[in-house]
């Protein structure tokens, strides 16, 4: 009794205390109006992906009814990613066990892909397969999506052509001459109805409810258009000969596909439909063409091609997916989408704030800017993509705020320049190749400095064409048929493409190139070769390029030789054939584009042109799938956006490095900074030498002026290098978040020098020292700005640290996941859709709060020595 | 008597509190509101390269709007084509259907209903790579005349007698000239051809063996070269092959490779380069059809006169590129989410986009042409009146390059610094290195910083920016060059009004700070939640302090 007595004024002092620490942390946990905490939740990573298996059988019944079986599979198909999708988001589909395919399509996609046997079709439609729902809400073939008319419906079909009609699963209508037809518009489409011609439509319905007909191109929704811009994503794919398959497919939400309609609400499915051929129904005697036509099995050997798109038994091909035999033999897999982001209003009428530079920023600065349009207490940021020196120049000009590069650029202003680290990411050899006979794609290309030394200085002859080339005939033609790349990636095909010759790159000045350079003059193979010393296999270095310098911010077209020829476009067209194969582009965009296209920017094609009466030179064609040999230069983050696939690079013999966080996370803590302010610098050969680094890391600084700036700018500035270094670096494709192929620079580990590094420029450049009016607005960083540390004074895990551009109180801006951010790169995290904001109330609540607790403590300790003592007295 | 009084006191605080939280909890929860999202749809266009740079630009600024459009460039040509076969929701071209094209084919929009509307202006620029000893020239000056008998084959070596006499008796060695035309058809080429013809029908008709302009130029004779797009031109005039080309492109691409491009004669007797300034200049002489009644050619450009701008600051081959807009109530590909989003895209490319064209090596568009845009864009109301377009007017572009108190002006023309006098015809040549963009000016005033952040106070500066030095020491320079001093201005000069920039002062801001699903339950329920702890956090602390001395006390 005693003792508690005498413990008792620091009970009441404790409970003081402990009572103005709880309302703090009540104002600082439960938000009143619920920000992050809502909708998002959903998303669930247990319940992530998809497989399943069945059986699918081809069945004929034979003259005399009996059923038999020619053909059967059991299926798997498998999806990485089904929930909270994004449109346009890449989700990966396999599948094994099925028949294996022929007849490979030059370009499987859409209408192009018709011309192939026993394909995978994979589809986006509307609804669930689910027969419990309404049927409004059920998936049906008139719900699933087509770019073209040709995928949907078979128009005028003459006999041996309409094997749908011998189905044997079909039901009566799709047996007749005419079906599908019902709520044809008759104005609008041929007359169907024409003596022994068939014709079975699958109208469109889109979610408004409205029907297409689906009999010609003018009856077809307003998003399907044949050679369009926006490519379609329906895709008849390729299994190999041992039943496998997969395809990276590129889901569509109500933005991309308005008729299609999917979106948050509108539950969607991709429908997997294994080719096996058309189950035919008892024939006819004797058998009708369309009979016969029914039970073909293939023209077309499994794994081979059919680039020149020759007919095919339609029984076997992807046309006739909506008919029974094949439809029911599908997999539905269901798939959500997330929220939309929020977006910027087009009609904010604040100025934009453009900074200029460096590509590798563009896909975070996709996801950044609406967490700056949506905050009223940030500006308007836009991302201007041009050179790291051009951005430079227009920040020193004061044309742009702030400049943003990889590496310390040629000053030629006196101002003082700070870097702040913004972003980690780097640049990959990115790819598309694949394996011989049709057996899928080539998945882990391994490259080392002296192979694109070859590639960069235009080693390698691209063709017959090159040949003459004083000096270095002897050369093989592409990096296909050199040893050295045979022996790091065996079992590739040896067939020559110029393609093989070519490594994709950049025309202009960039820190990539520098970089890369750098890769290629601290390997001693690499360099030994450009000075001249043949490869082991004899292949000697284009003279062009020979003792070229290195490292260096650009890569220059330096060969002069000019094939003769007894081509008489090439007569008429005489250029530098070499300069031709390798035809840089103005941005890393244009070369993800190309490699995901498989389209090589090798402008070696030369033909007449019987409009114009001109020989004319130009691209070549798209590669054919089956045949994709490209290689290119792209940013992590586009290789990432866009699933392109990437190199591991040899750092030592016999190691080879793929982008990944641990190689990212290692190279940077190998980069050292040699004065503060200035940008780290990452040295060739330490990466060599610990081997396990990624010689392609590259951090991304935002670059300003430490004095000169006006504090409005100066505070924007600051403003985006803090909220960026901190909320910005947590994973995730909502606004604000970072996206896939950066890695996350954190408080603590590999990361946390350029964390600190970038508090300490942001401060400065807020400071912007001889400025006359500085008086210390902010609170939470400390003025001068010298040590490690300073910037952000509230704690929090490093995931997420606080944001602190709001200064009066620490109030909760806490980004929607908490989840630990995924390793892999390729590997983008699920929606959310929230944004950071601030909580008006809470801000207005807390010092109120914090009042109210303090006038608590008042009345503790005041009730204590006024109250009190009278009564001890007593 | 006293404790009682002290707890009453804690009670009527901790409700002064409670009260106070839940009023200003209150209308925090009820400004959270969504605000109304436009529904936007993606939208797909493929056409010009002259003008795809600043165009791929906008387009990666309004993904932040939630505006999704794709475009893929591929020429003016096919821009038109794809369009009149309803592949495509718009196009970009530098000039318009021509019936029937030079080929004889029919280039019409196949009786899909469109509307033009400026874009972005520019110059198509002359970039070259030519050497003395090792020592590129980038301060070249070429006639209009001289440049149409290049691309003519009837000036045919550097050393030529018309070319020494552009660069004031400067002479260039005995070395082949060679053409870089566009083997694609291109809207660059029909520019320039457009020019060649009107500027030059003497040279170029015999050459083009017609009159008119083309899209695929007519490549003759065996040294020049044709390349597919702006990026090859630009690789094959810069690669070391590439002594003694020249090249046509807009003004960009060598701005972006940092590669010389040719100072041209203008008519008002000075050699200019295509910057922002001097194209703006150029075309405030540009006659634009004004006639409504023939939607098929409404608000093209008739250049006749930009050519002959006796202006010494323009730069004779500007000109505007357009898009096409289809504008048919019942276009077959068009929705209202389709053309809510070319509607708001365009808004955002012709307000703000405008602001960076400079940057970029385009020029802004006059705040006229950004109204008549606007007037098309409302033709997408009219064919659908359930698109928006309420706010979205020149008021409320943010755009500091216009003039709203005189729409006829062009703000940018009128702080356009005037050429240095050695760039007069006759005298220098000036030093001064060309393609970075910066105004060769005697004026140091509105040469480096940009109109767009900062507008420029008066056309001070008494330095002779920029001429000093002679950056080329090439050989056979004339004496001095470079050493003109500033003050012999030409006529005209200075007239940069100081006037303030408009624009920004209405700074109204719109605060939609989310447009999750808001569940208005949770807040209140949290709100109440929160109430009711404060109340607790700030009565228990006092009832158990109480409780507790009452029990010590006891």
């Amino acid at each position: 009794m005693s003792r508690r007595l005498r413990l008792r004024p620091s009970l009441r002092d404790g409970l003081g205390l402990t009572a103005a620490l709880a309302v703090v942390a009540i104002g600082l946990v439960t938000p009143p109006s619920g920000t992050a905490a809502g909708p998002v939740a959903a998303r669930n990573a247990s319940g992530d992906g998809f497989s399943a298996t069945r059986t699918i059988s081809r069945v004929f019944v034979g003259a005399d009814g009996t059923e038999s079986t020619v053909a059967s599979y059991d299926v798997t198909v498998k999806a990485d990613q089904t929930t909270n999708l994004r449109g346009r988001q890449r989700i990966r589909i396999s599948w094994s066990g099925a028949q294996p395919s022929g007849g490979r399509a030059a370009n499987p996609y859409g209408e192009k892909g018709l011309t192939q046997e026993y394909p995978v079709v994979v589809m986006q439609c509307r609804g669930r397969d689910d027969a419990s729902l309404p049927a409004a809400q059920q998936l049906r073939p008139e719900t699933c999506w087509t770019a073209s008319v040709a995928q949907r419906s078979q128009v005028l079909r003459s006999e041996g052509e309409s094997t749908w009609r011998r189905d044997l699963y079909a039901d009566e209508a799709r047996r007749a001459a005419v079906s599908g037809a019902e709520s044809v518009d008759p104005a609008a489409c041929p007359p169907l109805d024409v003596a022994s011609y068939s014709s079975a439509l699958t109208p469109f319905v889109t979610r408004a409810g409205q029907t297409f007909s689906a009999c010609n191109a003018t009856t077809m929704p307003p998003e399907a258009a044949v050679d369009a811009a926006f490519p379609p994503a329906e895709i008849a794919a390729f299994t190999d000969e041992n039943g496998n398959g997969s395809v990276n497919y590129e889901v569509r939400s109500d933005v991309e596909n308005e008729s299609l309609g999917c979106n948050d609400k509108v539950a969607c499915s991709i429908v997997v439909i294994p080719i096996v051929g058309l189950s035919c129904a008892q024939p006819a005697s004797p058998p009708t063409l369309d009979d016969k036509a029914c039970r073909k099995q293939g023209q077309f050997a499994p794994g081979s091609s059919n680039a020149i798109g020759a007919g095919i038994d339609l029984a076997v091909g992807p046309a006739l997916w909506w008919s029974e035999s094949n439809w029911r033999n599908r997999f539905t897999i269901p798939i959500t989408f997330g929220l939309p982001p929020d977006t910027c209003d087009v009609l904010d009428s604040r100025a934009p704030t453009g900074f200029y530079g460096s590509e590798l920023l563009a896909q975070a600065g996709l996801q950044w800017s609406p967490a700056y349009c949506l905050n009223k207490k940030r500006f308007k940021f836009q991302l201007n993509q041009t050179s790291d020196i051009a951005g430079f120049n227009l920040m020193e000009n004061g044309t742009g705020p702030a400049a943003v590069v990889s590496s310390e650029q040629e000053s030629t202003s006196t101002d003082p320049v700070g870097y702040a680290p913004t972003a980690v990411t780097g640049f990959a050899i990115g790819y598309e190749i694949d394996r011989p006979d049709n057996a899928g794609e080539y998945t882990r290309l391994r490259l080392n400095a002296r192979l694109i030394a070859k590639l960069l200085s235009q080693s390698y002859l691209g063709s017959d064409l090159g040949r003459q080339h004083p000096g270095i005939g002897d050369n093989p033609l592409a990096m296909m048929n050199d040893p050295e790349f045979q022996q790091l990636n065996p079992g590739l095909s040896e067939i020559t493409q110029e393609a093989g010759a070519a490594l994709l790159s950049l025309s202009n000045d960039s820190d990539v190139i520098e970089q890369l350079t750098e890769y290629l003059a601290q390997d001693k193979d690499a360099s030994a070769f450009l000075a001249g010393t043949p490869d082991p296999w004899g292949m000697k270095v284009n003279p062009a390029y020979e003792d070229i310098e290195l490292p260096r911010p650009s890569w220059p077209l330096l060969d002069t030789f000019i094939p003769e020829t007894e081509n008489t476009c090439r007569q008429k067209n005489p250029s530098v054939y070499f300069s031709q194969l390798a035809a840089p582009v103005t941005t890393l965009r244009k070369i993800s584009e190309a490699l995901l296209d498989a389209w090589p920017n090798v402008q070696t094609k030369c033909d007449f042109d019987p409009n114009t009466l001109l020989f004319k030179i130009g691209r070549v064609d798209r590669q054919s799938y089956g045949a994709r040999f490209v290689l290119g230069v792209v940013s992590l983050g586009d290789a990432a956006r866009y699933g392109l696939k990437t190199a591991a690079l040899q750092t030592h013999k016999g190691t080879f490095v793929a982008p990944t966080d641990d190689s990212m996370g290692r190279a940077i803590a190998l980069s050292e900074q040699r004065k503060p302010r200035l940008p780290f610098v990452l040295d060739q050969a330490d990466v060599a030498e610990d081997g396990k680094a990624y010689p392609g890391t590259m951090v991304v600084y935002t670059a300003a002026k430490l004095r000169g700036l006006d504090q409005d700018t100066a505070d924007k500035v600051a403003q985006f290098v803090r909220v960026s270094t901190t909320e910005g670096q947590v994973r995730g494709s909502g606004n604000g978040q970072l996206p896939a192929g950066f890695l996350p620079i954190r408080k603590t580990g590999p990361t946390g020098k350029l964390f600190d590094a970038a508090q300490l420029v942001a401060d400065a450049i807020e400071a912007q020292k001889p400025a006359p009016t500085t008086p210390d607005q902010t609170d939470a960083p400390t003025g001068g700005g010298d040590d490690a540390g300073t910037g952000t004074a509230t704690g929090g895990g490093d995931l997420t640290p606080p944001v602190s551009d709001v200064p009066p109180a620490p109030v909760p801006t806490s980004p929607a996941t908490t989840t630990p951010p995924v390793l892999a790169i390729a590997d983008p995290a699920p929606t959310s859709a929230t944004t950071v904001q601030e909580s008006g109330t809470a801000g207005r609540l807390l010092p109120l709060l914090l009042l109210a607790a303090l006038v608590g403590v008042v009345v503790q300790v005041g009730s204590r020595f006024f109250v009190r003592p009278p009564r001890r007295l007593s | 008597m006293t404790t009682r009084r002290t707890r009453l006191v804690a009670t009527l605080l901790a409700l002064g509190v409670a009260v106070l939280a839940a009023t200003v909890g209150a209308p925090a929860t009820a400004d959270d509101a969504p605000p109304a999202r436009a529904a936007y749809a993606t939208i797909e266009g493929t056409g010009s390269t002259w003008s795809e740079l600043i165009v791929k630009q906008w387009i990666s600024d309004v993904d932040a709007n939630g505006i999704k459009v794709v475009y893929t460039g591929g020429g003016s040509s096919k821009g038109r084509k794809d369009f009149s076969q309803n592949t495509t929701d718009f196009a970009i071209s530098e000039i318009p259907y021509q019936g029937t094209d030079e080929t004889g084919q029919a280039d019409t929009s196949n009786g899909r209903e469109y509307a033009y509307l400026p874009l972005v202006a520019g110059g198509t620029a002359f970039t070259y790579q030519l050497k003395v000893g090792n020592t590129m020239v980038k301060n070249l000056r070429l006639s209009g005349e001289t440049l149409a008998k290049i691309f003519t084959n009837q000036v045919t070596n550097w050393n030529d007698p018309a070319i020494t006499a552009d660069n004031n008796g400067r002479s260039f060695p005995d070395k082949k000239i060679v053409p870089v035309v566009r083997s694609d058809g291109s809207g660059t080429t029909a520019q320039f051809t457009t020019w060649l013809d009107k500027a030059y029908p003497s040279i170029w008709r015999p050459y083009f063996g017609r009159s008119g302009l083309t899209s695929y130029y007519p490549k003759k004779g065996e040294t020049m070269i044709a390349q597919s797009g702006s990026d090859q031109v630009m690789n094959t005039v810069s690669g070391s092959a590439g002594d003694g080309t020249i090249g046509y492109v807009e003004y960009s691409y060598p701005l972006d490779k940092g590669y010389p491009v040719v100072k041209v004669l203008n008519k008002g007797g000075y050699y200019v380069e295509p910057t922002q300034y001097n194209t703006a200049v150029a075309l405030t002489r540009a006659r634009i059809n004004t006639n409504r009644s023939d939607p098929t050619k409404y608000l093209t450009q008739i250049l006749d006169d930009v050519y002959t701008n006796p202006d010494p600051r323009a730069y004779p081959i500007s000109s505007y590129s357009y898009m096409i807009i289809p504008t048919g109530s019942d276009d077959p590909r068009m929705t209202t989410a389709k053309r809510q989003s070319l509607a708001d895209f365009l808004f955002y490319s012709l307000c703000s986009g405008q602001t960076k064209a400079g940057p970029f090596g385009y020029s802004p568009l006059p705040v006229n042409l950004v109204s008549a845009g606007f007037d098309q864009i409302a033709q997408l109301k009219k064919a659908d009146p359930a698109v928006d377009l309420a706010n979205r007017d020149v008021k409320s572009c943010n755009n500091p390059t216009f003039d709203k108190s005189n729409p006829s002006r062009n703000y940018l023309a009128t702080i356009a610094p005037q050429p240095a006098a050695c760039d007069k015809q006759g005298a220098g040549p000036c030093g001064t290195d060309t393609g970075t963009n910066q105004p060769s000016t005697d004026g140091g005033g509105g040469g480096t910083a940009d109109p767009t952040t900062a507008p420029v106070a008066g056309g001070t500066g008494s330095t002779p920016g920029g001429v000093t030095g002679g950056g080329t020491p090439a050989a056979g320079g004339p004496p001095g060059s470079g050493a003109v001093p500033g003050a012999a201005g030409p006529p005209g000069s200075g007239a940069v009004p100081g006037t303030p920039v408009a624009g920004t002062a209405d700074e109204a801001v719109y605060a939609n700070s989310t447009t999750i699903d808001d569940r208005p339950l949770d807040s209140r329920t949290f709100g109440w939640v929160s109430v009711f702890l404060l109340v607790a956090l700030v009565l228990l602390p006092g009832l158990v302090s109480a409780r507790v001395r009452r029990r010590g006390g006891a």
